[in-house]
């Protein structure tokens, strides 16, 4: 079992090395990345958004319920924002777009490649890998980061607006907090981890999806593993990002 | 279009519950207790912002792990395994029509294959959510123990302060909700599942999207509930 994770790893780490390769040397197609890029924002971006508003405003019930025990409620939106940001936004709304757009690629290179319009390609003289899996993979990437951070701002705006119903910390009293609380660290921090899971979700779901094999079934098995292996390392490489952030403040010493 | 006479299958539901609390026990301990160990470092990192000091961390994140992320974590790994498993395979059976099959025989599709599986997950999940809280409790305890200094013994005076009784009940049944949801959102999509490899794939990917989503927005109606209980 050990035997075959290395090997699925080592045919993985090929992959990618393989897509990259491409990537520097300029041969994929600007306008298919574009048109990737476009595709997959005009149909994440409402989903994206929500899912954004409601982590936020769960993060402001939970702290405002602490926050009233200390009577430090104008604190709220800072920390509420602070924890947002650095973890449990990237997380929750990377997990949301694995479901969305890594489940979906994942789907949809399969199916290609179950119908055998991949092997027609290659008949063609084409390189499926450069005209299809590159520039889904630099489209994944570039258009999940620009999701990622827009789905960010729409917490800020569903914390602040469940503030004012809930607790009664007006819009602006909310806002006010954040740069004190929410320092240029954190939002580096925050938009790394989202580059970080980007290029996650990127490379899982082309990997999985590419080698697809065995009828319609397979199709579903493969969306099975991209969801369940995506989200193992969104988590694991959020605790990696957490731990070498916290390593940079201890060597750095700022905060 | 009644049943005719079916009872409740218990080896199905049986084998239902093994595969969604079993099989995935030991993928949703690990990310969950990866995920518990970065709450107590980024909450150790708010607490210094503030106020200089991180001496409620331990309590500060037993009680985030216990209200949200114990729960969410895992309602989402269930739906990535669990949710869209279940989608795939009653979608490839629409498609290769096994369900008109049982539909001949006089079998209704929804009692046959959806009850035993709601029933299998919503218990399943319940029982995964106390058993990732555990896993998670012990996870950060570890961490505070080795990165931050606190003792077990200050972990738990710690929690005690901050975590009331009621949260492992509220855990417990927002486990159970979430669980009771997934199946009956995947299975529904799978039923209307287009023909073809595209149908079955283009029918999880919905399901997926559809259950994280509903689970987040549950999710943030039902900590709102429970808000006023405290």
């Amino acid at each position: 079992m050990i035997g075959a994770a290395l090997e699925t790893l080592g045919q993985a780490t090929l992959f990618i090395y393989q897509i990259l390769k491409m990537i520097f040397h300029r041969k994929v197609d600007r306008v298919l990345i574009y048109q990737q890029i476009w595709h997959i924002i005009e149909q994440s971006w409402l989903i994206t958004l929500s899912a954004g508003f409601f982590v936020g405003a769960i993060m402001s019930v939970q702290f405002t319920l602490q926050m009233k025990e200390f009577g430090a409620l104008g604190y709220l939106g800072g920390l509420a924002t602070s924890g947002t940001f650095r973890e449990v936004g990237p997380l929750l709304i990377a997990f949301m777009l694995s479901g969305r757009i890594g489940a979906y690629t994942s789907a949809e290179l399969g199916t290609m490649k179950i119908t055998e319009q991949i092997d027609a390609l290659r008949c063609l003289g084409a390189d499926p890998m450069i005209e299809i899996v590159a520039p889904r993979f630099v489209g994944i990437i570039l258009s999940s980061f620009f999701l990622l951070g827009i789905g960010l701002v729409a917490s800020v705006a569903g914390g602040s607006l469940l503030a004012w119903g809930f607790a009664g910390v007006s819009p602006e009293e909310y806002l006010r907090h954040i740069p004190t609380l929410v320092t240029g660290f954190s939002i580096i921090n925050g938009l790394f981890k989202c580059l970080i899971f980007a290029f996650v979700l990127a490379s899982v779901c082309t990997f999985i999806g590419y080698n697809t094999g065995g009828g319609a079934a397979g199709v579903g098995r493969s969306v099975v593993n991209t969801a369940v292996a995506t989200m193992v390392m969104i988590v694991f490489a959020d605790w990696l990002t957490t731990y070498l952030a916290n390593q940079w403040i201890v060597l750095q010493g700022v905060g | 279009m009644g049943p005719v006479n079916i009872q409740f299958r218990k080896k199905e539901f049986l084998s239902q519950f093994y595969f969604v609390a079993n099989q995935s026990l030991l993928l949703i301990l690990v990310c969950v207790s990866f995920a518990a160990v970065v709450t107590v470092l980024e909450s150790s990192f708010h607490m210094k912002l503030v106020i200089q000091n991180d001496f409620m961390v331990p309590g500060f994140a037993s009680m985030m792990i216990l209200r949200e992320l114990g729960v969410i974590v895992t309602a989402l790994l269930v739906v990535s395994r669990v949710g869209a498993g279940y989608a795939s395979e009653v979608g490839s059976m629409q498609v290769t029509e096994q369900i008109d099959a049982l539909k001949m025989l006089g079998i209704g599709p929804v009692q046959y294959i959806v009850t035993p599986r709601v029933l299998a997950c919503a218990l399943g999940t319940c029982v995964l959510t106390i058993l990732a809280n555990t896993s998670c409790l012990i996870s950060a305890l570890l961490v505070s123990d080795f990165y931050l200094g606190y003792p077990p013994s200050v972990f738990l005076q710690s929690m005690r302060r901050f975590v009331a009784p009621q949260d492992f009940a509220f855990a417990m049944i927002k486990g159970f909700l979430f669980g009771l949801v997934i199946p009956l959102i995947s299975c529904s999509y799978g039923f209307r599942c287009q023909p073809g490899a595209e149908g079955v794939g283009s029918s999880t990917t919905k399901a997926v999207v559809a259950n994280s989503m509903t689970i987040i927005i549950l999710d943030f109606i039902l900590s709102y509930i429970f808000s006023h209980f405290y």
